[in-house]
């Protein structure tokens, strides 16, 4: 999998620049100054481009029909690095192979500027774990740049560099340098939309002290600044609006401190988090270098993709445009108005290829025909009189007469028929065949991948059949969804649509989505929690995705599996600390596994009855004592209460929910999980929501109303009434 | 702007050090990346590191046929004109050495054909010269300094490079006094006595230039095979070194450009002038400087805001700027200090009031980037405001251009040529109102067409627009003009 190729091509040259370099005065910085070597994380470990990255790794997805990590190598050659080494996870050999074919690879072309480059394959599932296995393996010997596969960039560094070794020859703890590009304070198209970054920066010094990530549906607006961050600094400023391009300029020591923090995953909100959290006990400092001119961006989601092709056509992004012809091969031609055309683009007379359009080699657009706003690949075939806006086909693809694509993305070899509409936010894969007179609905996602079955691991791949629904009836393709566990989190909702848009977010107060939708922000601040009094807000919660997922399926494998509940319970706890979950996140996984699990059996092929898999459940050898211990930890009633109402807002989602719930909400009573008390709390209150309250939710509890007044009569014999704390409903 | 302070940027100076020590494909690989990346960018550190690439391209080529080395010329030169068809010296200098080859080639099939007789006639006379200048190419290549801006008078530094190399050549000594040193190629009077003079060297290898150190075969006249391929091999040789040669005399002719326009200052400016130029210039601030020696004149430079303005006002300023090397040619250090402390009055202005200004300059002189062979130039944005403005008040324009920028395309379509840039440097990509709702187009060049120039000042004297042509015609060989598209030939 490696190549070293130690100083093979470039060596001599380097060399030579570097002693000029170092007598012009640096002699007293030690040698690992030498040559510059760069990290590019080529897998994201996420699954924001998906159905594409089903197919393709992201860094190879086309921007304005160059590769992705053709930036990102162009930003690192432009630099001066000499060595790279680029993590893949998901699809390494198409990336290995990309690269060796490229110009890039030392050992296979003479054109790559580095000295050596790397590809590192790995097992990894997130960009901690990556770094982690970086440290272990010793490759890096200096300062370097760790930036992700997915960078576009024309930013030079040399500034930031001697800056950030000015620090480090003063202060040792210096570790790392983010450079980060002013966005401005207005609306921008190419700044984080949903989830912001909140940067809190001493100006004076250019150090970063606290970072938090915020999203617009979000209960807790407020950025919770340590007390003696505001002694410490005379000024202090809180950014919102920098633009997060990722690159960081590192030591070693920052390597060393993912090792030791194994639990974190992620650049910013993890480690980043972290390691200013903790700055009393580790004493390291984390600089900001903020850069306000030339350009640097992440297409780090889709949205962002549609911003950052159009900086990239609009040149601000020069010299890493098209009619550079970064690629061998490319020769695209700028025209006045940003239209840029490779050879052998055969335009009908009566066609307009309008403003701000790319046309790829090979392509011909039918007569009467209008592109604005476009990126066209190679070798695509557009009929006559269609209209395109606004939308990006890659490669190969064919569209019929008269059909209209806005604001869409297709991929190579997409087939779409005559007369067909495709709306805005549409994503169609690879090979989707769609036939002809079809609409495809806003935001819809077509693929024709295998899919892959990693949560229950007993299939491996299996072929989806067509949906002709969607394709139309000689279609081929069919609507992806992503897998369930991520259906309800931030990530679908922010970062998977092409479009951005809180409507349907805000929308969603009233409507399923949103409630199931509980949005991860950033590990939550070690602050006081409140305000989950109300439904509403309960579904603003905070919650910790990658826990909330692992938790989940670790509960149900053991649910599965009539496994053993204590070790559940000891992995249980290990991935709360590991991730500083909140007590609700934790009630809301337990909710989630176990009404997941109930409804499976009830809706599976067995169709067994929903009290009998909720005793099923039940009897899983330590699950009540599990219930009682972990999920109801406190024993106080708001707690079951809480509980409950995971219970209940899951049960949304299934398909099977009321009876589910009811028959949980029966088993956590006879196995006196839940008492009594808290299910007459719980539903009062929800009963008290009148109006306000969401159709479905109500529909959810309907058949538990049963159960309910029959408690209601066991204790009205006993006692009357409950009592209830009044929070703050609305 | 790469910087050539500290850092891993690369850059021409970075470039023309890892030249040597790189293999050729790759510093034609690296070179094509530098332009597409636009690291090296402008004019000037264009054609160097064209020239310099070049000379080792033919240095460590090994041909043995001139069509050969000819081609190879063509395809590397192909390649770099497709890097950046913008930089349109690239294509001058690949031009200016195929011409050169095709010379050094002509002559020495002339020798070839005479070689019998010319041989066993005039070889002795001469044996000693060719011991001299063979012994050299036996040895390591000729060593140079890609970097001297020599700062001596140009001719003499030409001679004692010459004569360091290839001492005692006869060709040397013979050149015409009038033709430069850098055009020798170019067919003007003096080709008939270098011809002869040529033919006595190739046709007598010593002993020493052959590798095997064995016989001399051309004692005798006899012709046998190992004579003859010995004679391909080392007439090979002697026009390598010849080809290297010229190529050094085209670097050269770079270095020494700015001090022979600047030689000419005086006949142009006179006292108390008003001299309108725009954005700073290397080539226009010698020339300046040069007439200041003599003379004071007041000059009023233009900003050329965006793009270069802030090397205009850093040299407004006289804040320390990057030195020399690898530094671009539009951004000059020390520019108005140097011109202030020459007695300049120097007046900084806007773009906006060239118009207003106007009726007070007496003229105008404007640096170019490339110079077309109808005699329009491609100069910073804002050039065409100047010189039409100019026009309007009837003010003289000049534009000042080492021939090297001139160029022999001509370009049909003018708007091919104008290169657009960063669009941040009008507008703050912070803005995201502007950056979403406006098309922001920076054109970084104009196209001055040229009626509106009135005369160019190059490095081999002054020309009116309409006589390029000729200097076009004597400097690039026909064949040669379209050489990288195929289908215009």
């Amino acid at each position: 999998m490696s190549h070293p190729q130690k100083g093979k091509v470039a060596a001599g040259g380097k060399g030579a620049a570097k002693a000029k370099k170092a007598a012009g005065g640096k002699k007293s910085e030690n040698d690992r100054e030498d040559t510059l070597q760069a990290v590019i994380l080529a897998d994201s470990f996420e699954t924001r481009f998906n159905p594409f990255t089903l197919e393709t790794p992201r860094c190879l997805l086309p921007l304005a029909n160059t590769p992705l990590i053709e930036y990102t190598l162009e930003f690192l050659a432009m630099a001066g690095v000499a060595d790279i080494f680029i993590y893949c996870g998901a699809h390494t050999s198409a990336v290995q192979s990309y690269i060796l074919s490229s110009k890039w690879h030392p050992s296979t072309s003479a054109a790559s500027p580095f000295n050596t480059l790397e590809i590192v394959k790995t097992t990894a599932r997130s960009v901690g774990d990556a770094l982690r296995d970086l440290d272990s393996r010793d490759l890096i010997t200096g300062d370097f740049l760790l930036v992700h596969g997915d960078l576009v960039s024309n930013l030079p560094i040399d500034e930031a560099l001697r800056n950030h070794r000015e620090r480090r020859v003063k202060d040792k703890n210096a570790i790392m340098t983010m450079i980060l590009r002013a966005g401005g304070l207005g609306e921008h198209r190419t700044k984080a939309k949903g989830i912001t970054p909140v940067f809190v920066v001493d100006p004076g010094k250019n150090r970063c002290v606290h970072y938090e990530e915020m999203h617009p549906l979000q209960a807790h607006k407020y950025v919770d600044l340590d007390e003696e961050l505001l002694k410490d600094h005379k000024n202090i400023e809180v950014r919102t609006d920098l633009i997060d391009c990722g690159i960081d300029i590192c030591t070693p020591d920052v390597l060393a401190l993912w090792a030791e923090s194994f639990d974190y995953e992620v650049p910013r909100r993890h480690f980043l988090h972290g390691v200013l959290k903790d700055y009393e006990l580790n004493g390291k400092t984390i600089h900001t270098e903020i850069v306000d001119d030339r350009y640097a961006a992440r297409v780090f989601n889709l949205q962002s993709y549609d911003s950052v092709s159009k900086d990239v056509l609009g040149r601000w992004t020069y010299p890493l445009v098209p009619d550079s012809n970064l690629v061998a091969g490319q020769s695209y031609t700028f025209e006045r108005g940003s239209l840029y055309k490779e050879n052998d683009v055969m335009l009908a007379r009566t066609c307009k290829a309008g403003k701000k359009t790319v046309l790829g080699k090979g392509t011909s657009v039918g007569a009467g025909t209008v592109v604005s706003n476009s990126i066209i690949g190679r070798d695509c075939q557009i009929g006559k009189n269609v209209t395109i806006k606004d939308a990006y086909i890659w490669d190969n693809v064919s569209i019929g007469d008269g059909s209209n694509v806005e604001r869409a993305i297709i991929a190579n070899e997409a087939v779409i028929g005559k007369s067909c509409k495709i709306q805005p936010g549409a994503l169609i894969s690879y090979k989707v065949d769609i036939s002809d007179n079809t609409e495809i609905k806003p935001n819809q996602r077509i693929t024709r991948a295998k899919r892959k079955r990693d949560e229950d691991s007993e299939i491996e791949e299996e072929e989806v059949s067509s949906d002709p629904s969607i394709v139309g009836s000689s279609g081929h393709g069919y609507e992806f969804r992503d897998a369930e566990e991520f259906s309800d989190d931030d990530e679908a909702a922010f970062h998977s649509s092409l479009i951005y848009s809180t409507q349907h977010l805000n929308l969603s107060s009233a409507s399923i989505s949103t409630l199931s939708s509980s949005i991860s922000s950033a590990d939550e601040p070690s602050g006081p929690r409140s305000r989950l009094s109300s439904f509403t807000s309960l579904s603003d919660d905070g919650d910790n995705e990658g826990f909330h997922h692992d938790a989940v399926q670790g509960l149900l494998d053991t649910l599965h599996e009539h496994g053993d509940f204590d070790s559940a319970k000891l992995e249980f706890m290990g991935l709360r600390l590991s991730n500083d979950a909140t007590d609700h996140q934790i009630r809301r996984a337990i909710a989630v596994a176990f009404s997941k699990h109930i409804s499976q059996l009830v809706d599976g092929e067995q169709k067994t009855e929903a009290s009998k898999a909720a005793a099923s459940a039940f009897a899983t050898s330590g699950a009540v004592q599990f219930l009682k211990n972990v999920a109801l930890s406190t024993g106080t009633e708001e707690d079951a209460v809480d509980f409950l109402r995971c219970l209940q807002k899951d049960a949304v989602n299934r398909g099977s929910g009321p009876l589910v719930l009811a028959a949980l909400c029966q088993r956590l009573y006879e196995e006196e999980v839940v008492g009594e008390e808290a299910f007459l709390r719980w539903w009062e209150e929800a009963e008290g929501m009148g109006d306000d309250e969401d159709v479905e939710m109500k529909r959810v509890r309907g058949k538990t109303g049963v159960f309910v007044e029959w408690l209601r009569e066991a204790e009205s014999e006993s006692e009357s009434g409950s009592s209830e704390e009044s929070s703050d409903d609305e | 702007m790469p910087s050539s302070q500290a850092g891993y940027a690369p850059n021409l100076g970075f470039y023309l050090k890892s030249l040597k020590a790189q293999p050729v494909e790759s510093s034609i690989e690296n070179l094509i990346s530098l332009l597409k990346r636009r690291q090296i960018t402008n004019s000037r550190p264009c054609a160097v590191a064209t020239a310099h690439l070049l000379l080792q391209v033919v240095a460590k080529f090994r041909w043995t046929n001139v069509n050969k080395l000819i081609e190879r010329i063509q395809d590397v030169g192909r390649r770099l004109i497709e890097a950046q068809p913008r930089e349109m010296v690239v294509g001058n200098i690949v031009r200016r050495v195929l011409g050169m080859v095709r010379d050094e080639a002509k002559e020495d099939r002339n020798d070839d054909a005479s070689d019998s007789a010319s041989n066993s006639q005039m070889g002795s006379p001469h044996q000693e010269h060719s011991d001299q200048g063979t012994s050299h190419l036996g040895g390591p290549p000729p060593s140079f300094s890609p970097l001297r801006f020599s700062t001596t008078e140009d001719s003499d530094s030409t001679e004692a490079n010459g004569d360091d190399v290839f001492g005692g050549k006869p060709q040397t000594a013979s050149r015409p006094p009038l033709i430069t040193s850098h055009t020798s190629y170019a067919p003007a009077g003096g080709l008939p006595p270098q011809k002869s003079m040529f033919q006595l060297l190739s046709a007598n290898p010593s002993p020493a230039s052959t590798p095997s150190g064995a016989q001399s075969p051309h004692n005798t006249s006899s012709l046998n095979a190992t004579s003859l391929s010995h004679r391909i091999t080392t007439s090979s040789k002697d026009l390598k070194a010849e080809v290297i040669e010229g190529i050094e005399e085209i670097v050269d002719e770079l270095d020494q450009a700015d001090d022979r326009i600047a030689a000419q200052s005086l006949e142009y400016i006179h006292s108390n002038e008003v001299i309108l130029t725009h954005s700073s210039s290397k080539s226009v601030q010698k020339f300046l400087l040069e007439a200041a020696k003599k003379r004071k004149f007041t000059v009023i430079i233009a900003e050329s805001y965006p793009n270069d303005h802030e090397a205009t006002h850093k040299s407004v300023t006289r804040s320390i700027s990057t030195d020399a090397e690898g530094a671009d040619e539009l951004s000059t250090p020390k520019f108005s200090k140097s011109l202030s402390d020459a007695g300049i009055t120097v007046i900084l202005m806007t773009d906006a009031t060239i118009f207003a200004i106007m009726s007070r300059v007496n003229k105008v002189i404007l640096a170019t980037h490339a110079v077309i062979a109808n005699g329009g130039l491609i100069a910073a944005a804002g050039a065409r405001i100047i010189a039409k403005a100019a026009r309007v008040h009837r003010t003289p324009v000049i534009v000042v251009s080492g021939v090297y920028k001139l160029s022999p395309q001509y370009p049909f379509e003018f708007e091919s040529l104008i290169e657009y840039g960063d669009p941040g440097n009008i507008v703050r990509y912070q803005d995201g109102a502007l950056v979403e709702n406006l098309e922001v187009d920076n054109p970084v060049y104009d196209y001055v067409p040229p009626d509106l120039v009135d005369l160019y000042i190059t490095n081999i004297g002054a020309h009116a627009p309409s006589y390029l042509y000729r200097i076009v015609a004597d400097h690039y060989k026909a064949e040669d003009i379209n050489f990288d598209k195929p289908e215009l030939q």
